[in-house]
C-alpha cells in the first residue's frame, strides 16, 4: 500500500487514547476538515511511545511523524506524558545527526476537548511536511535501486 | 615504571579481601594488552598499566554481582562504574576501585596509520613512553610518535583523568586535558549537510557485519543474552542483511544509552570495521547534558530519561 | 488466523465520502483475511447479527470493524464477537468516520486512507492474543466532591440505596450556590425551603459522612479501590464541641470581614456561621480577619464560647479513606466581570452582580430582604438588568452561553416588582433563551404581567450622574439609542467552572476543557461518566446547567455509581503489562518509572525479576517503553502489535 501519488505524503501519528485520540475524534465530530495524509496509531499513553517507534517509522519511509498526548499534568496515567516529553525532546535533537530534518518529527499536547487545536496541528504539520517534501532517507530503497540497476 | 609498582602494591594489599582484581596484562601482541583477572600474587606480577591499558574493566562488573571485586580504573572506567552504581545495577560496596592518573591510551587504528609503510602493528616488539612521546621498537628500528597522534580520540577531550571516585588512588592527580567537552567532533560532523550525513551513515552501516562487538564491549549494555536484537518477542529487528536493520540496531543501542553513556568509546574501539559508533551516542549525550544538566557516570540518581520534572525549563515546546 | 473485515457505511456518514465496497474488496487481499464485506450499519442489530453469522459461517477467529471511533463502539463490538464465541480481544476497529469521512471530502484519498487504516487494524489483529480479565473486590463506598444541590442529590440517592457516602465540601457549609438564591425559577419557590430539608437529610443520614470545610488533598488507586486523602481545614473551632449557638459571632469585635456567603453585600465578623440554615451549623474563624491571629490580642470568642470550642492552635487534619467510586460535583463560580470597564469595572457601588442581588432579595440576607442601594441604602426605583455579562462574548474569550441567566434575570425582575411595587425594571438582552418546561411562559409573564421593559441590545456604557447611574445602550429592534437613568444596575454575570476545578481534574485524572469544565465520557451517551473508570460527574462542573438539570445529573451519577458499586467483584482490564521472566534481567527500570507502583521485584531462583501486580497495573505501558530488552510487554499494545501497525504504513 502506498500513499496517493502527487497528493499525499506518508505521515504517521502516535496518539494517546485518552486525550489526543479523543481530540482527533472531537475534530471529526465537529467536521473540522484536515489533510488526508495522516495515519493514526492509537496507544494508551504517550508514555507508551518508545522513541524507537518514531525512528522505525522514519527509517521505514515515513515523511513525518507526529506524537500527541495529554497536556502535562493532565495525563490519564498521571505521569506518562512527563516521561514522553523528555524522551521525545531528546529524540528530536538527535535526528539531525542521522541526517533527518528534525522538522519531520513533532510532539505536542492536545486534549480531548481540543478538536480545533487538533485540526490546526494536523494541518500545520502536514503542510510543513509537504514543504519539506518526501524524505530521501531510505537506505533500503537505495539498496533496491542498486540491485535493480545490477539486474538490468 | 614506578607507578606500576605502586599499583601492584595497592592491588596486593586489597586482594585478600576480594574475589579478584581486574586490570590489564599482556595481550596477544606487544601493542595489545588484555583484561587481567588477578586472584593471587603471581597474577599481580602480570599487571601492566599505562598507554596500553585500553579495555574498560567495568564491563565485567554486572556479571560478577554478589562478590566483591577490585578494579583498577582509568578516569573514564570509573565513570562507567559510577553509572552502573547510580542505576543500582552494581552495588558500590561490592566494588573496590583503585585509581591512578591516566595519561591517555593507544588507538590502534591511528598507530597502524602512523606505521604505514614501515611495519604492521603486529610486528612491533615493544613500546616505551618518553617525554610525552611513544617510542616503538619495530623491525626497522625505533619509531618515535607524538602521543597525541596515536592516543584515542576520547583522551583529547578527557575531563576526568583521575578516577575521582576511587577507594584508593595511586600517584599524583593530574590536570584534566580540557575543562569542558565542547562536542567539537559533533560540530565538525554537522558541517555536513543533512543529506551528506544520511549518505555517510548509509555507507558506514553498509560495512557492518552484525557481529555485535559494539554491544558486547559496552559496560552499560546489561541486557547481554536478552538483547532485543536476538528476539522475536519483541521483534524489533529482522535478520535481514540490510542497511536499515544494521542502522536500526545502532539506534536501539544509542537510545538505550541515552543519558547513560559515559563516552568510554569501547563500542567504537571494538568495531572490527571501524564504524564511528560513538558519534551517535555522543549526540544523545550532548542533548541530555544540555537539557537536563546530567553527566552520566558522575551525577547521582537515575538517568534523566527514567525520571521527570513537572516543569522542564530547558524544554522549549513548539507553539502551534 | 481467519479474519473477517466489515466496512460500515454508517448510512451516508461514511459511505458519503468513502467507497466502502472498494475498501472491502481491497481488504479481502490482506493477509489472513478470510472474509470482507461492507455493511450498512454495523452497530445496529442487523449489522451485529450479520457479523455473528459471518463469524460462524466463515469460521472467523478475529474481526475488524471499520466504522466510527473505538472510543464509541469498541465495547459494543467486543460484546458482539463474544456472543459469537470469540474472545473479546480478538477484535480491532479502524476509525474511518471521525478520522476519515468526517474530516475530508476527497473520495479517492478517503477510500485509500480507509483501506490503509483497515490494513493497520488487520496487521495488529494478527498478533492479538486472547485475554481474560481477573476479578478483584470492590470498596462499597462513594466519595462525593462538592455539596451543592447536584452533590447533595447524588449523595442522598446513593445513601438511600444503601451505599456508604463521604461528602467533601470546601466551604464551611453545604448548599452550594442554590443556598444563596432567594427564589427559584419558574415557580418562584423559596430556594432555601426546598433545599434546606435536603441539606438536613445529608447531615442526618446514617450512611453519609460529611466533611465540610475540607478538600480532597490527593487521590490514588483505581476504580473500585481509590485511596483518598481529605484535608480537613482548621476552623479554629472544635466542631465536636460547637453547638452553633452563635454567641461568638455576636460578640466578635472584628466586624469588617468580607462576607463570602453574602457575596460581600455588607460585612460580617471574623468568626462566622455562614447562614442560619447552614449544615453543619458550626462556627469557623476566617484567619485573615481575626484579631487574635493578626494582633495576638483578642480572644473574645474563646471567652464567650459556652462549650470551650475555640482553639486557636488548631491545625489542618488529614483523613485517609478508601472509596470505590467518586462523583465530582464542584459546580461553578461567576467569572471576573470587572474586565468590563464599560460597566465601571467594579468602581460603582450600585452596579452589583446577580448573586449579590439574590442575597439582597433574601429575607435571611444581610439586608433582611430589603433591596437597598449599596451606596446610600436607599430603595431603588429604576433597576436595570444587563444580561450576557461574560457570556457569548468572544472578545473576552467567553464564547459560550451560561444557560441560566435569562431565566434568573426574569425571576429577579418579578421579585423586584414584588418587593418594590412602584419600581420599574429594564432588561438589556441579546436573545431570550428559555427552553424548558414553563420557562418561555415565565419570560412572557415578566414582560406582560410585571411590565418589565425588555430591550434587545447591548449596553455600551454605564456612568454615574449625581445619585443615578446612566445606562446607555442600543435598542436593536427599534434601531435607536436608549438611555435609562437607573438607581441600581444588576449584571447577569456569566459563569465558569469553579475555581480549582482543573486542579481537582488532575487529581482525578479526568479531562477538562479550556474553561475548566470536566469532560464527560461521551457528549450524548455518557453524560455523567468520565473516561476514568469509577469517576462520575454531576451538575455544573460538567457544563453550566440549572437546578433541575443538576439534580437530574446528581441522580444519574448516583445511578451509575450504584451500578458499579452494587457488584462485589469487578473485572480488571486485562490490557495490562506482563513480564517475560526469561527475558527480564532485573534492572528495575520498570519499577523505577511505574506511576502506580504496580511492579515489584521478586526473587526467582536467586535472580531478581520484575513482577506486575495485576490489579494495580493501569495499562499505561510506560514500563514497556522503558524496558531495554522488551521483557515487559503491555498486553494488546505490545511492541510487536505497534510495530505491525507501523510496518503496515511503511513504504519500505
Amino acid at each position: 500500500m502506498s500513499v496517493l501519488k502527487e497528493k499525499e505524503l506518508r505521515v504517521i501519528g502516535f496518539l494517546c487514547n485518552w486525550c489526543s485520540y479523543g481530540g482527533a475524534d472531537t475534530a471529526g465530530v465537529g467536521r473540522f476538515a484536515q489533510p488526508t495524509d495522516l495515519r493514526i496509531v492509537r496507544v494508551p499513553c504517550s508514555g507508551r511511545i518508545n522513541p524507537l517507534f518514531v525512528l522505525k517509522a522514519l527509517l521505514g519511509g515515513a515523511d513525518g511523524v507526529l506524537v500527541s498526548g495529554c497536556h502535562p499534568r493532565d495525563c490519564h496515567y498521571a505521569e506518562g506524558n512527563f516521561y514522553a516529553r523528555r524522551r521525545l525532546e531528546v529524540l528530536k535533537g538527535f535526528l539531525p545527526v542521522l541526517g533527518i530534518d528534525p522538522r519531520r518529527f513533532e510532539y505536542t499536547w492536545v486534549s480531548a476537548s481540543e478538536g480545533q487545536r487538533w485540526q490546526h496541528v494536523v494541518t500545520t504539520f502536514t503542510a510543513n511536511i509537504h514543504a519539506l517534501g518526501p524524505a530521501s532517507f531510505s537506505p533500503e530503497a537505495r539498496e533496491l535501486q542498486i540491485l535493480n540497476a545490477a539486474a538490468r | 615504571m614506578a607507578i606500576q609498582d605502586d599499583i601492584k602494591s595497592a592491588i596486593a594489599e586489597v586482594l585478600p579481601g576480594l574475589s579478584c582484581v581486574i586490570g590489564w596484562g599482556a595481550g596477544p601482541e606487544p601493542l595489545r594488552a588484555a583484561p587481567l583477572f588477578m586472584r593471587d600474587a603471581a597474577d599481580v606480577e602480570k599487571f601492566t598499566a599505562g598507554f596500553l591499558a585500553v579495555n574498560n574493566p567495568a564491563l565485567f562488573l554486572p556479571a560478577l554481582k554478589g562478590a566483591k571485586v577490585g578494579l583498577v580504573v582509568k578516569g573514564c572506567d570509573a565513570r562507567s562504574v559510577g553509572q552502573l552504581v547510580a542505576e543500582n545495577l552494581v552495588k558500590r560496596e561490592e566494588v573496590h576501585l583503585i585509581g591512578y592518573p591516566c595519561r591517555g591510551i593507544i588507538d590502534m587504528d591511528k598507530t597502524a596509520a602512523a606505521l604505514e609503510g614501515r611495519c604492521e602493528p603486529g610486528e612491533v616488539k615493544g613500546l616505551r613512553e618518553e617525554d610525552g612521546d611513544i617510542v616503538l621498537d619495530t623491525p626497522g628500528g625505533e619509531v618515535r610518535l607524538a602521543k597525541t597522534d596515536v592516543a584515542a580520540d576520547k583522551c583529547a577531550r578527557c575531563r576526568y583523568p583521575n578516577a575521582e571516585s576511587a577507594d584508593v588512588f595511586v600517584g599524583e592527580k593530574i590536570a584534566p586535558v580540557v575543562e569542558r567537552d565542547d562536542y567539537a567532533d559533533l560540530a565538525a560532523f554537522e558541517n555536513m549537510e543533512l543529506d551528506a550525513r544520511k549518505a555517510f551513515w548509509e555507507m558506514e552501516m553498509s560495512r557492518c557485519i552484525r557481529c555485535y562487538a559494539c554491544r558486547n564491549s559496552c559496560p552499560l549494555c546489561v541486557c547481554r543474552d536478552h538483547c532485543v536484537a536476538a528476539s522475536r518477542e519483541p521483534h524489533w529487528l529482522t535478520q535481514a542483511d540490510g542497511v536499515r536493520d544494521k542502522l536500526f540496531f545502532q539506534l536501539i543501542h544509542a537510545t538505550h544509552l541515552a543519558g547513560r553513556c559515559t563516552g568510554c568509546g569501547e563500542c567504537e574501539r571494538a568495531c572490527p570495521v571501524g564504524i564511528p559508533l560513538l558519534t551517535l551516542k555522543r549526540a544523545f549525550s550532548r542533548q541530555v547534558e544540555g537539557l537536563f544538566g546530567y553527566t552520566a557516570g558522575l551525577d547521582q540518581g537515575m538517568p534523566p530519561l527514567l525520571t521527570f520534572k513537572l516543569e522542564e525549563p530547558a524544554i522549549k515546546e513548539r507553539e502551534w | 488466523m481467519r479474519i473477517g473485515v466489515f466496512i460500515c457505511h454508517c448510512g451516508s456518514n461514511i459511505a458519503g465520502t468513502v467507497d466502502c465496497a472498494s475498501v472491502a474488496s481491497v481488504a479481502s487481499t490482506y493477509p489472513d483475511v478470510a472474509y470482507a464485506t461492507d455493511i450498512m450499519y454495523a452497530c445496529a442489530e442487523p449489522g451485529q447479527d450479520a457479523i455473528i453469522a459471518a463469524i460462524k459461517e466463515h469460521r472467523l477467529t478475529g474481526v475488524v470493524v471499520a466504522s466510527c471511533t473505538p472510543r464509541m463502539h469498541e465495547p459494543t463490538f467486543r460484546k458482539t464477537v463474544e456472543r459469537a464465541g470469540l474472545n473479546r480481544y480478538m477484535f480491532e476497529m479502524a476509525n474511518i468516520r471521525e478520522h476519515v469521512s468526517w474530516i475530508g471530502k476527497d473520495m479517492e484519498a478517503n477510500t485509500n486512507k480507509a483501506s490503509e487504516l483497515v490494513r493497520m487494524a488487520v496487521s495488529k489483529l494478527r498478533l492479538n492474543r486472547e485475554l481474560k480479565p481477573k476479578s478483584f473486590p470492590v470498596t462499597k463506598r462513594l466519595l462525593v466532591v462538592g455539596g451543592g444541590v447536584a452533590g447533595i442529590q447524588a449523595a442522598l440517592d446513593a445513601a438511600d440505596a444503601g451505599l456508604e457516602v463521604l461528602m467533601v465540601e470546601k466551604q464551611p457549609t453545604i448548599g452550594g450556590k442554590m443556598a444563596k438564591l432567594d427564589k427559584t425559577f419558574p415557580t418562584v419557590d423559596c430556594s432555601s425551603c426546598i433545599l434546606g430539608p435536603r441539606m438536613v437529610d445529608v447531615a442526618q443520614h446514617p450512611n453519609i459522612t460529611l466533611y465540610a470545610y475540607s478538600e480532597v488533598e490527593s487521590i490514588s488507586g483505581y476504580v473500585g479501590n481509590f485511596d483518598v486523602k481529605i484535608r480537613k481545614k482548621a476552623a479554629y473551632v472544635d466542631w465536636s464541641k460547637c453547638t452553633g449557638c452563635g454567641l461568638c459571632t455576636e460578640k466578635c469585635p472584628s466586624k469588617k470581614s468580607y462576607d463570602r456567603f453574602n457575596e460581600g453585600v455588607g460585612p460580617t465578623t471574623a468568626i462566622i456561621i455562614p447562614f442560619p440554615q447552614a449544615i453543619p451549623k458550626k462556627a469557623s474563624i476566617e484567619r485573615e480577619y481575626c484579631r487574635q491571629f493578626n494582633t495576638g490580642k483578642c480572644g473574645v470568642c474563646a471567652k464567650v464560647c459556652p462549650t470551650g470550642a475555640i482553639n486557636y492552635e488548631m491545625q489542618d487534619e488529614f483523613i485517609d479513606a478508601k472509596v470505590g467510586g467518586i462523583v465530582a460535583a464542584t459546580g461553578y463560580d461567576l467569572m471576573d466581570w470587572t474586565v468590563y470597564q464599560e460597566y465601571g469595572g467594579g468602581r460603582y457601588p450600585d452596579v452589583v452582580t446577580s448573586l449579590q442581588y439574590e442575597r439582597m432579595l433574601s429575607a435571611s440576607g444581610p439586608t433582611g430582604g430589603h433591596i437597598k442601594r449599596p451606596s446610600d441604602g436607599e430603595e431603588p426605583k429604576d433597576v436595570v438588568f444587563i444580561q450576557c455579562v461574560g457570556s457569548r462574548d468572544v472578545s473576552i474569550g467567553r464564547p459560550y452561553c451560561s444557560g441560566f441567566c435569562c431565566m434568573y434575570t426574569a425571576k429577579q425582575a418579578i421579585l423586584t416588582k414584588d418587593h418594590i411595587p412602584d419600581s420599574h425594571s429594564y432588561v438589556f438582552y441579546m436573545d431570550i433563551r428559555s427552553p424548558g418546561k414553563g420557562y418561555d411562559e415565565f419570560t412572557r409573564r415578566v414582560q406582560e404581567e410585571y411590565q418589565a421593559r425588555y430591550i434587545r441590545g447591548r449596553v455600551s456604557m454605564v456612568y454615574p450622574k449625581g445619585k443615578k447611574l446612566i445606562v446607555r445602550g442600543a435598542d436593536t429592534l427599534m434601531g435607536t439609542q436608549v438611555e435609562v437613568e437607573a438607581d441600581l444596575v444588576v449584571l447577569a454575570v456569566g459563569a465558569e467552572a469553579a475555581k480549582g476545578a482543573p486542579h481537582l481534574a488532575e487529581k482525578l485524572r479526568i479531562s477538562y476543557d479550556s474553561y475548566g469544565f470536566f469532560m464527560e465520557g461521551h457528549p450524548k451517551l455518557r453524560p455523567v461518566e468520565t473516561n476514568t473508570a469509577g469517576v462520575f460527574l454531576a451538575g455544573a462542573c460538567q457544563g453550566l446547567k440549572d437546578i433541575p438539570s443538576s439534580v437530574a445529573q446528581g441522580s444519574a451519577a448516583a445511578a451509575k455509581a450504584l451500578a458499579l458499586l452494587s457488584r462485589d467483584m469487578l473485572d480488571s482490564d486485562p490490557q495490562i503489562a506482563a513480564v517475560n521472566v526469561n527475558r527480564c534481567v532485573g534492572c528495575r527500570k520498570c519499577i523505577e518509572v511505574c506511576p502506580f507502583k504496580a511492579i515489584q521485584e521478586i526473587d526467582l531462583r536467586g535472580q531478581p525479576k520484575a513482577e506486575v501486580i495485576e490489579t494495580v497495573c493501569q495499562g499505561c505501558g510506560l514500563c514497556n517503553a522503558t524496558c531495554p530488552q522488551g521483557a515487559i510487554q503491555l498486553s494488546h499494545f505490545t511492541d510487536n502489535q505497534l510495530l505491525a501497525e507501523v510496518e503496515a504504513l511503511c513504504r519500505f
